[in-house]
């Protein structure tokens, strides 16, 4: 088990080293003033200035880049965490739905549902989001995070938590704003997590269901609910968050083009306003940031597939 | 299945939605660009006069909004010498500067902070002169007319000054109530030069006005509040909170969800609509602002009045007027605004007639081998809004005619360098007028001393014309000063300098609970009084 750690500690290690390379070729050529300096220098500075937490500051308004870079991509986050709620929610019936009746009726019509879904193009679908439900006559806020009339102070980054920490001024009113304001951003990243979702768990739960373990069970006299709560899910799970976790960084960049179409102030947004004001730092901070969580979410999530599954397990003792 | 559910009750959950609305002491005004700084002494842009001029500061005199008289705002009255070069302002005594976190103030308004405040824009020696103001920004930012009519600035007592002036004028009292005379706390900037942060004074502000600043950020919102102790009548509204919302689909959208109570400047296809819509009231005021078209009349091929003026007939401005301004503009022929008491009325008009233009340029020898550069901002503004649209309009208009243009969209700062250099032949561009008075429009068009950047794109200078431009300012017989415009105009109208499109109309959209809300085409917005009460809108109806 110690030496899984090490394996994984040792491969962390060495894409983070590759990652501040790129990051840092992008600040010499950007932001940093004298492009003169000698590079093999100028990159043991920064490394340093890195390790003490110094990512320099905005051109803009004068803050630390990492705190306004981590209080934008906490927003993204919680964007994301927001979609994959509701895709669970919708995605992962619909998914188990098609898997029990493989190439049957229903499997036809959700799996069509979730090749459009897949098919559209997320900023396409952004747009057309921003203005059906106002053509309709539903209106819902299409433009920022929380209404503009709310002070929230930021504390965590996370407004679902912060909005609830200034309840005593503002009630429920700030942490309901701000739902109704994530609904539709993350709607149209659900609709591309939903198909995803649905896809893989039919997958899943198809190969699933051909296993001898599942004969048994329907033999032993189990009802089909049963079947499918006690042993479909439970082992059609580990596949489904491995093949997911592959999905990070690109719901992640579908997550940041979906904030530049609502005006969601998370990395996205934050991203293409530096960059337009010229605020180049922002750049190689964004990629420090966005790839230091993938690769640590990487490590929870195979921490957490250890936990739900008993067959990776089998991954920590493979060396012995 | 049964999950779809708790989806839909989610998003139901925006019959919650429009809480904002009601809440009545606050108050969101969605605009489509940030200020360039809190000071209008030194920013004359339209969101920088919408979110400081009436909000923060005030002046010594104002303009009644109804009888377009001036009146005492910071002074109580005034007086004027016989030969009318001394203007005697007796200040009010209970005027109270902001309190707020970066500073407390520890006396009252007096006549230091006015002299304070006017020193800035006339004396080279001020230590706030050069802040936040590069040296060439200088001779066009700060008001130069008004600062060649003020010899000295003179404290009688406390709360008495004397302007005392080079030479007998009668446009001191337009310029004391233009944006850029507003009054400063002198302790304030004391404090910040003594801090070392003398640059805050632009950005942290401190006045007198009915709101105090309380925070900006990152150019996407500013927060207001009431000013804690007001000498004037105290606002209704507590919470001012300008939204910068750049895109102007969203803008109307949040205004109909109720997350703005206000917007400006919707885009011109939409205006038609916003007109139909009996739930929300759109204001228009016709503004002095002229979008035009400067011909560089350096360059040696567009030297020639004949030149300018076949090129002139060649451009179709209905056409621009009908696809690009919609229904947000007037058409003119005259740069001056047909309101202003120095309009002329007679100049001829500009016809439509390639025919004849053709004619013109071949009988000049015109070079038709010669590719025109059109020049034209990226970003569109209040000027035009669609400036590529426009240049593609006259490229065409041109290419029928038989003459090749190309255009060039710059950014900002590579504009400056352009026009500073004289690197095109064509620039669509626009004035915007501080004053009400003439000279104000014409002197940056066409003084001699004028740079592209200060306003002369045109890059023109004509003694006779700068002659007559001097002399009006200094003449004391009113009719003898109309007759000198009439003239100034004729003589722009027969040289084609510039082209003017069209004159701008300000739209501003508010929520049917709104009331009271002031706007001065000159000097922006004004929120003093305005009230809110609970949304009249009911989504249905919608």
């Amino acid at each position: 088990m110690f030496n899984y750690f090490i394996r994984r500690f040792y491969l962390l290690t060495i894409t983070a080293f590759i990652l501040t390379l790129l990051a840092f070729i992008i600040e010499h050529w950007t932001a940093h003033s004298d492009i003169n300096d000698n590079m093999i220098f100028h990159y043991w500075d920064y490394m340093l200035a890195i390790m003490q937490g110094e990512f320099g500051y905005s051109t803009i308004d004068n803050q630390p880049i990492i705190r306004v870079g981590l209080i934008a991509f906490a927003s993204t986050l919680e964007l994301c965490f927001f979609a994959f709620i509701l895709a669970g929610l919708v995605g992962i019936p619909l998914g188990l739905f098609a898997g029990l009746k493989r190439n049957g009726g229903i499997d036809y019509c959700i799996m069509t549902l979730a090749l459009i879904g897949l098919a559209l193009p997320v900023f396409w679908v952004a747009i057309l989001f921003t203005m059906l439900p106002n053509m309709g006559g539903w209106l819902m806020p299409i433009d920022g995070n929380i209404s503009s009339i709310y002070e929230v102070p930021v504390v965590t980054g996370f407004l679902f938590i912060d909005s609830l920490l200034v309840s005593d001024k503002y009630q429920l009113d700030a942490f309901l704003n701000h739902l109704i304001h994530i609904i539709l951003p993350s709607s149209v990243l659900a609709i591309f997590l939903i198909s995803e979702i649905i896809r893989l768990t039919r997958h899943a739960v198809t190969m699933v269901m051909r296993t001898n373990y599942i004969k048994a069970a329907h033999a032993k006299g189990l009802t089909r609910s049963q079947v499918v709560y006690r042993h479909v899910l439970k082992n059609a799970t580990p596949p489904i968050v491995h093949q997911l976790r592959l999905q990070i960084s690109t719901i992640i960049s579908f997550a940041m083009t979906i904030e530049i179409v609502f005006s969601y102030q998370g990395a996205g947004m934050w991203l293409f306003d530096s960059i337009q004001q010229g605020d180049y730092i922002a750049l190689s901070t964004a990629i420090l940031i966005i790839s230091g969580f993938i690769l640590l979410s990487t490590i929870l999530v195979d921490l957490f597939l250890v936990i739900i599954s008993p067959t990776i397990r089998k991954s920590f003792y493979a060396d012995q | 299945m049964r999950f779809l559910s708790i989806y839909l009750c989610l998003t139901l959950l925006s019959g919650c939605y429009q809480a904002e609305s009601s809440l009545t002491d606050s108050l969101i005004y969605c605009t489509d660009e940030a200020p360039s700084s809190f000071n209008p002494q030194i920013s004359h842009d339209v969101a920088s006069l919408d979110a400081t001029t009436h909000q923060l500061y005030n002046r010594l005199v104002k303009i009644d909004p109804i009888s377009q008289h001036f009146i005492a705002d910071v002074a109580t009255h005034w007086s004027v010498s016989a030969d009318k070069m001394a203007y005697t302002f007796y200040l009010r005594q209970d005027i109270n500067f902001h309190h707020n976190d970066y500073f407390t103030p520890s006396r009252k308004l007096n006549a230091d902070d006015v002299i304070y405040s006017f020193q800035r824009l006339l004396s080279k020696k001020h230590p706030f002169h050069n802040v936040n103001i590069s040296k060439q920004a200088q001779t066009y930012l700060y008001p130069q007319p008004f600062s060649n009519l003020v010899r000295q600035i003179i404290k009688i007592d406390d709360h008495t000054i004397r302007f005392v002036l080079n030479k007998p004028s009668v446009t001191l009292l337009a310029n004391l109530a233009a944006h850029y005379a507003v009054i400063h706390s002198k302790e304030y900037a004391l404090t910040l030069l003594k801090s070392g942060q003398a640059e805050k004074i632009d950005s942290h502000p401190i006045g007198t006005g009915p709101y105090q600043f309380k925070q900006n950020s990152n150019r996407q919102l500013i927060r207001y509040q009431a000013h804690k102790y007001p000498w004037q009548t105290p606002v209704n509204i507590n919470n001012l909170i300008f939204d910068i919302t750049p895109n102007s689909t969203k803008r109307y959208a949040k205004l109909l969800s109720g997350e703005c109570d206000i917007i400006t400047n919707p885009a011109s296809s939409q205006v038609h609509q916003i007109s139909k819509n009996h739930h929300i009231t759109l204001s228009i005021q016709p503004t002095t602002n002229v979008a035009l078209i400067a011909f560089n009349t350096q360059k040696p091929y567009l030297n020639n009045a004949v030149i300018r003026n076949a090129l002139t007939q060649a451009i179709d401005m209905k056409n621009i007027l009908d696809a690009v301004f919609f229904d947000t503009a007037t058409v003119t022929h005259s740069l001056l605004a047909e309101s202003s008491w120095a309009y002329n009325p007679r100049i001829p008009k500009a016809d439509f007639n390639p025919q004849q233009s053709r004619f013109l340029l071949k009988q000049s020898n015109f070079d038709f081998s010669k590719t025109l550069r059109i020049l034209t901002p990226i970003k569109n503004s209040i000027f035009n809004p669609h400036f590529y649209k426009t240049a593609e309009l006259i490229q065409s208009n041109l290419a029928d005619i038989g003459v090749i243009s190309k255009i060039i969209q710059l950014r900002h700062v590579e504009l400056q360098l352009a026009l500073t250099e004289g690197e095109y032949d064509l620039y669509l561009t626009g004035i915007s007028p501080y004053t009400n008075d003439p000279d104000n429009l014409f002197r940056p068009l066409l003084n001699c001393n004028a740079n592209a950047l200060a306003g002369n794109s045109s890059q023109w200078c004509d003694n006779k014309m700068q002659r007559l431009l001097d002399d009006t300012l200094l003449e004391v017989n009113f009719i003898q000063r109309v007759k000198n415009y009439y003239q100034l105009q004729e003589d722009i109208q027969a040289q084609k300098i510039y082209i003017p499109i069209a004159h701008l109309l300000r739209f501003d959209v508010s929520n049917k609970n709104i009331s009271k809300l002031q706007i001065n085409p000159l000097t922006g917005i004004n929120f003093h009084h305005v009230k809110k009460v609970a949304p009249l809108i009911k989504e249905a109806d919608l």
